[in-house]
């Protein structure tokens, strides 16, 4: 969010933009704001973790950080469209106020950037998504393409996964 | 290595030194406000300090000097010595002369209080009221103040405890540096690598040394407690020290403070008998406890003995009944130190129920929870008229452990050496079914034998193994051993022992309570290791 203000300061006389990082999950685009995110990388070599969900596909040393790493297509329960399967997938590292935590994406996410009236808060429709409402902060609009804004924040403190158990 | 008494030498002349710094900063302010009670009583609890810190190491003139300027302070705090010029400059003398002579420690003479100083402060001590006796001047043969600063620095145990944790870091990143470089076949970098090994090892054993404390230093605040608790229940207590010297981390101590002065509670609460009954059983009138510490190659061990009336099984057995634990017939099974391990569960307490009678166990899970946490063990031994003893087997330092490496499917797992007790092949067909469980008798023991794949790949509480289910012939199990309890674990591949330096699992999977922890190989491989105690609890809720 600071990093927002920082942006808005030095273009005063432009409207107000949202920097995205955008990747695929299942057949739809979805983004994060980039200030929420700490790196991308290759996903490196995933110790599985018995006795967690099979949305946390176990812990990866990254830097010497032992993080957790988790799917959001399994977590929000995306289809995946059959084909072929990538070569690499890639791994967000996200942040959150005491811990950082991993998410696989399939293709390698792009940046981009969105004015802010391009998206659209809370619209109704989304009720129909296994996603739930609270982690989505808007649909972006860019050329012919739809973009859902997730909140990695509010997925990251939901109590579902602070209060992880077996 | 200095020996002991010369390290004793040097944190006592670093300690003194500093209450001398301190009394010379009281003094002078107290000259300025001649009223101000804190600041003498602070004065006098220095001296005092001094003097018993002195008198303890065998410094007796220093004890001496230092007894009668608390003696003089005494008198001022009690109103009954003016703070009068005169009296100043003698007491000021009488400090300078305890700086001498605690700087005098090190020198090659030992230097002597000067009788004129030693006159003038009995005069000011014993003569009251009768001012008629002349105060000598002090011939002083010390020149020029010397300023010098301690040899010895207070630090922070969080500053050690930051630097403990990146040298434990350090090793991680080493370990992965030297299986590149075997890898890579280089010369130079094997050299650069080899002593790398040698510079971190020594790095390593440098920071523990430095976070090591005596055993004493816990150890030597019992006698008062003791003492104390004894007059409170009207009991005799001879209490016994021994191990003083054991060294251990100083984090582990703390840790364990609050469970030693549990049990040494319970002991004296509950174990000791009261002088009569002690003598109907032909016991001294006096109770006896012993306190000790010895060292096991990396473990401390500390013992707390009482020839108290001991802990009756069958009290305990019949608690566990009642408290719903296990059916009467599951209990005639179990072996002596199977029943005394249930005092070690929340909630089972014989206190509440039988005051009188028995009366151990108050909170006693909450003393195994702090060892848990330190990767330590407890036992309990125990015999009805005899007494009692807790033995808490201790890591000597908190970042590296040793550990058993064994693999399940693709993964790698460590269990502390603290937790394992035996490794053994065994065939399947010597494998029996109990309900939903595997045992084996080995070594004349019934232990319960738990596959680790069906373990991890299924609910636990629908975990069911049959023998069909077991994939070879023979099966690898590690015989692992908490609270007393055997647990025999069926793993793929056993490994190899190695020091491990365990990390904590960061958050959200800290949750997860079968892993005690996560540690990097030097392959760079997350390993994750298991918590025995979570483990064993699983089996032992089942039974």
């Amino acid at each position: 969010m600071e990093s927002q203000s920082v942006r808005d300061k030095k273009e005063p006389n432009v409207e107000e933009r949202v920097h995205l990082i955008v990747f695929k999950l299942g057949s739809e685009e979805y983004g994060v704001r980039i200030d929420q995110v700490k790196e991308v990388t290759i996903t490196p070599e995933i110790t599985r973790m018995p006795k967690t969900p099979s949305f946390i596909k176990g812990v990866s040393n990254i830097r010497g950080d032992i993080i957790a790493i988790m799917d959001l297509e399994e977590r929000f329960r995306i289809e995946r469209p059959s084909g072929n399967p990538e070569q690499h997938t890639y791994t967000l590292v996200m942040e959150a106020k005491d811990y950082t935590m991993g998410f696989i994406v399939k293709e390698v996410p792009q940046s981009l950037t969105l004015p802010v009236s391009s998206i659209d808060k809370a619209p109704s429709f989304i009720q129909d998504l296994n996603i739930n409402e609270n982690f989505i902060e808007g649909i972006g609009k860019h050329e012919d393409r739809l973009i859902i804004v997730l909140d990695m924040y509010k997925i990251l403190t939901s109590d579902e996964i602070l209060q992880l158990k077996s | 290595m200095k020996s002991r008494d010369q390290e004793y030498k040097e944190i006592f002349i670093a300690e003194a030194l500093e209450y001398f710094d301190a009394l010379n900063r009281h003094i002078s302010e107290l000259e300025k406000n001649p009223e101000d009670e804190q600041l003498l009583a602070e004065i006098f609890r220095l001296l005092h300090n001094l003097k018993a810190n002195a008198k303890a190491i065998g410094y007796t003139t220093i004890g001496d000097v230092s007894h009668k300027l608390e003696t003089a302070f005494g008198l001022i705090r009690n109103k009954e010595l003016s703070f009068t010029d005169e009296v100043v400059t003698v007491l000021f003398d009488g400090i300078d002369m305890l700086g001498e002579m605690i700087s005098g420690i090190d020198g090659p003479n030992e230097v002597e209080p000067s009788p004129a100083l030693l006159r003038n402060l009995d005069i000011i001590v014993n003569t009251l009221s009768d001012n008629t006796t002349e105060l000598s001047k002090v011939q002083k043969y010390y020149t020029s103040k010397n300023l010098s600063l301690s040899d010895l620095i207070y630090i922070q145990i969080k500053k050690l405890d930051h630097l403990l944790n990146l040298v434990g870091e350090l090793i991680i990143d080493r370990d992965r540096i030297l299986s590149i470089s075997k890898e890579l076949d280089n010369d130079d970098l094997k050299n650069v690598s080899a002593h790398l090994y040698r510079i971190t090892d020594e790095l390593q054993y440098s920071v523990m040394d430095a976070r090591l404390v005596n055993v004493g230093s816990l150890f030597n605040k019992f006698p008062r407690i003791v003492r104390d608790i004894a007059v409170t229940e009207k009991k005799e207590i001879n209490l016994e020290i021994s191990g003083q010297d054991i060294q251990i981390d100083r984090n582990i101590l703390q840790i364990i403070t609050d469970s030693l002065l549990h049990l040494m509670r319970n002991a004296i609460s509950h174990g000791i008998e009261k002088a009569d009954v002690r003598k109907k059983a032909k016991k001294t009138p006096h109770g006896n406890v012993t306190l000790s510490a010895q060292n096991d190659r990396d473990t401390v061990i500390l013992r707390l003995t009482d020839d108290g009336k001991g802990i009756d099984q069958e009290e305990v057995k019949r608690a566990i009944v009642q408290r719903g634990f296990l059916t009467a017939d599951a209990v005639k099974d179990l072996r002596e130190t199977e029943v005394l391990s249930y005092l070690f569960e929340p909630g089972f307490s014989l206190a509440k129920e039988v005051t009188e009678v028995s009366g151990r166990g108050v909170g006693l899970d909450v003393v195994k929870n702090a060892i848990d946490s330190i990767g330590g063990r407890i036992r309990v031994d125990s015999k009805k008229g005899e007494g009692t003893t807790f033995t808490l087997f201790l890591p000597t330092s908190i970042a590296v452990k040793g550990a058993l490496l064994c693999q399940i499917e693709e993964n790698f797992y460590a269990i502390p050496l603290m937790h394992t007790d035996s490794v053994v092949a065994w065939p399947t067909q010597e494998l029996h079914e109990v309900g939903d469980l595997l045992v084996a008798d080995i070594n004349g023991e019934t232990i319960t034998i738990v596959s680790m794949r069906e373990l991890f790949n299924n609910d636990i509480r629908e975990y069911s193994v049959k023998k069909k289910d077991l994939d070879n012939d023979v099966q690898n199990i590690i015989i692992v051993s908490y609270n007393n309890r055997k647990l025999g674990l069926i793993v793929d591949k056993l490994l190899r022992q190695q020091d491990i330096v365990i990390k904590a699992l960061a958050r959200p999977v800290n949750t997860i309570d079968i892993y005690a922890g996560v540690t990097l190989l030097g392959s760079g491989k997350v390993c994750l290791v298991l918590d025995v105690a979570a483990i064993t609890r699983y089996f032992i809720a089942r039974r």
